[in-house]
């Protein structure tokens, strides 16, 4: 019965809205504040700037392309600062909205209510992924206003598709935090490997091009959303059902346990 | 009628290397108020949540309203109100949302329940949890857990937290569910919070069950201790002579002793002589119990 109303879902987002809400406000904020300082970066002779500094980090930085508008909001925002920021909220509240609560004791009533456990892996899940969709929806409202608003020229097609790339991206690490501690029950453990996962494949997709493997890339689920850069890059297909795949395969790894071992143990 | 609401049989759990329940064996039948007592660490919040399915056994069957398989059939839960031993809930939220909130999850049920609960005990229900007092959130706990008027409920050391006044304002709750046809399982660390309500109580030690008993029976084992004052002492050979005294003394006139049993005798023998004060005083079931603790169980080396 409460499943099909979604009470778990509507719960889980409602103890947390105002917190979403100040992350989605400073997430545009910060985004804004970016592309709008494009126009006024053209004048600037960025690109001689960068040529002063060791092409190898330039390119590791993603700072590579900053000719075109498209090219640096791709390597700014869609590949720095708003999917770093993305990257931290996922991981924070991908550990904290099942084993975060199961941790503090404040999921006891609710496992004990007539739900299964089903219920509560799903809809909590689904919680998640809502919320990660409200700020990659944040991040695109704010540059695609400003881009049409102060005609930058980028491609609404394509400012699209990167973003729909970049929530599964952020989505595939706010689940993987997610199951980890589905699995554990400890957030702090979900939550650190699903750091360490998107450092390490952070770096992978940086420094593999700089030092000749390609491979590093090609395992990266940072690689399959961005390569170069979300903007400029041609859409990979395969990637983009790689990264979806990935979610859907740490979900079920995350649920055989959640579904077998001891609750508020 | 002694249809059983809780069934457990052989129930064993394991914390990693750690034994913490070894073969339990459980039987709560319809309509009863049971106590369910042990020490700290016995292993009664391992039992509870072996009931309720958040704890999966390492070996043994436990049944519950007639079900075997809570995890398949969670509907079952409606019916049933829990109270855990450690409750903790969102800081920022208040009473009235986290209470209405289970109510939707349990399809509604309970909701009417919430204000006149609150009333009862005087709760304040549109306060964050993080401004209330150990007191009032145990008094969430409750709502919750009788709100939906289940049919079992499984309390966990319930009175833990309340003032005296509230414990009995509590423990009239407990019995007023039980007329309107409710099972109670209750747990506590201390024999005398529930002896009032109970009448079977389990005693749980180091993981193993001790002893299921009458609260009747065990009163009369337990016994009474009598004082009674003559004008002079007494010959002691009548007394001595009735087998339902125990620990018999004479100090100066007053003659004391433990009596399990019915006291006719022992008053028509002390109605030959001259009373002039006379008291009788139910041992505390504790001091009983404290024999079983001490019992070594064979757990430990
Ligand atoms: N999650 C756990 N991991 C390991 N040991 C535990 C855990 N929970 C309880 N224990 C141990 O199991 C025993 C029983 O605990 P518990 O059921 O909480 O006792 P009670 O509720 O009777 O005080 C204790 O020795 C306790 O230390
Ligand atoms: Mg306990």
């Amino acid at each position: 019965m409460s499943a099909q109303r979604l009470v778990i879902f509507r719960g889980a987002l409602r103890t947390r809205r105002t917190g979403l809400l100040i992350w989605a406000l400073s997430l545009a904020g910060v985004c804004g504040l970016y592309t709008a300082l494009y126009p006024s970066m053209e004048k600037v002779d960025l690109e001689g700037m960068l040529k002063a500094l060791p092409p190898a980090m330039v390119e590791a930085l993603g700072y590579d392309d900053m000719s075109s508008a498209a090219g640096y909001v791709g390597s700014a925002i869609y590949g720095l600062v708003g999917f770093m920021l993305l990257l931290v909220f996922a991981i924070i509240t991908g550990g904290g909205v099942l084993a975060g609560e199961e941790d503090r004791g404040t999921l006891e009533l609710e496992l004990t209510c007539p739900v299964s456990r089903r219920d509560v892996y799903l809809q909590r899940l689904a919680a998640l992924w809502a919320q990660v969709a409200v700020l990659v929806v944040s991040v695109l409202v704010v540059t695609l206003g400003l881009s049409l608003s102060l005609s930058l020229g980028i491609e609404v097609g394509v400012l699209v598709r990167a973003t729909v790339q970049l929530l599964l991206l952020v989505g595939f690490f706010a689940s993987l935090a997610y199951a980890a501690g589905a699995a554990t029950g400890r957030p702090g453990v979900a939550r650190g490997l699903a750091a360490a996962l998107a450092v390490t494949s952070y770096m992978f997709n940086a420094l593999g091009p700089t030092v000749g493997q390609r491979w590093m890339v090609s395992v990266s689920p940072v690689g399959w959303y961005m390569a170069d850069n979300p903007l400029t890059s041609a859409w990979r297909p395969l990637d983009t059902g790689l990264l979806a795949a990935s979610s859907v395969v740490v979900v079920v790894i995350g649920w055989l346990r959640f579904s077998r071992r001891d609750l508020m143990a | 009628m002694s249809e059983s609401v809780i069934e457990v049989s052989g129930l064993v759990k394991d914390y990693g290397r750690f034994r913490a329940l070894h073969e339990v064996q459980l039987s709560v039948r319809r309509g009863e108020v049971f106590g369910f007592i042990g020490p700290n660490g016995a292993g009664k919040s391992t039992t509870i949540k072996c009931l309720l399915d958040l704890l999966r056994p390492t070996a043994g069957v436990i049944e519950v309203l007639g079900t075997r398989a809570l995890a398949q059939h969670p509907e079952v839960r409606s019916r049933i109100g829990y109270l855990p031993g450690e409750l903790s809930l969102a800081e920022q939220q208040t009473a009235r949302m986290h209470l209405e909130y289970l109510a939707q999850l349990r399809g509604g049920a309970g909701k009417d329940g919430i204000e006149r609960l609150a009333a009862r005990f005087q709760l304040a229900l549109d306060r964050p949890f993080r401004e209330l007092s150990r007191g009032n959130r145990q008094k969430v706990g409750v709502v919750q857990a009788f709100m939906h008027q289940p049919e079992l409920l499984i309390l966990d050391e319930p009175t833990s937290g309340l003032d005296p006044l509230l414990q009995r304002e509590f423990l009239s709750l407990v019995l007023e569910a039980q007329r309107a046809g409710a099972t109670v399982f209750i747990s506590s660390h201390i024999l005398s919070e529930v002896e009032a309500i109970a009448s079977r109580v389990a005693i749980i030690r180091e993981g193993r069950l001790v002893t299921v008993e009458d609260v009747e029976a065990l009163r009369v084992k337990a016994g009474q201790v009598v004082t009674l004052t003559f004008d002079a002492p007494p010959p002691l050979d009548g007394f001595r002579a009735l087998a339902e005294l125990e620990s018999l003394r004479l100090e100066g006139a007053t003659l004391s002793a433990v009596l399990k049993g019915s006291p006719d005798r022992l008053l028509k023998e002390a109605a030959r002589f001259r009373v002039t004060h006379w008291r009788a005083k139910d041992r505390n079931l504790e001091e009983l119990f404290m024999d079983h603790y001490r019992q070594p169980t064979g757990a430990t080396p």
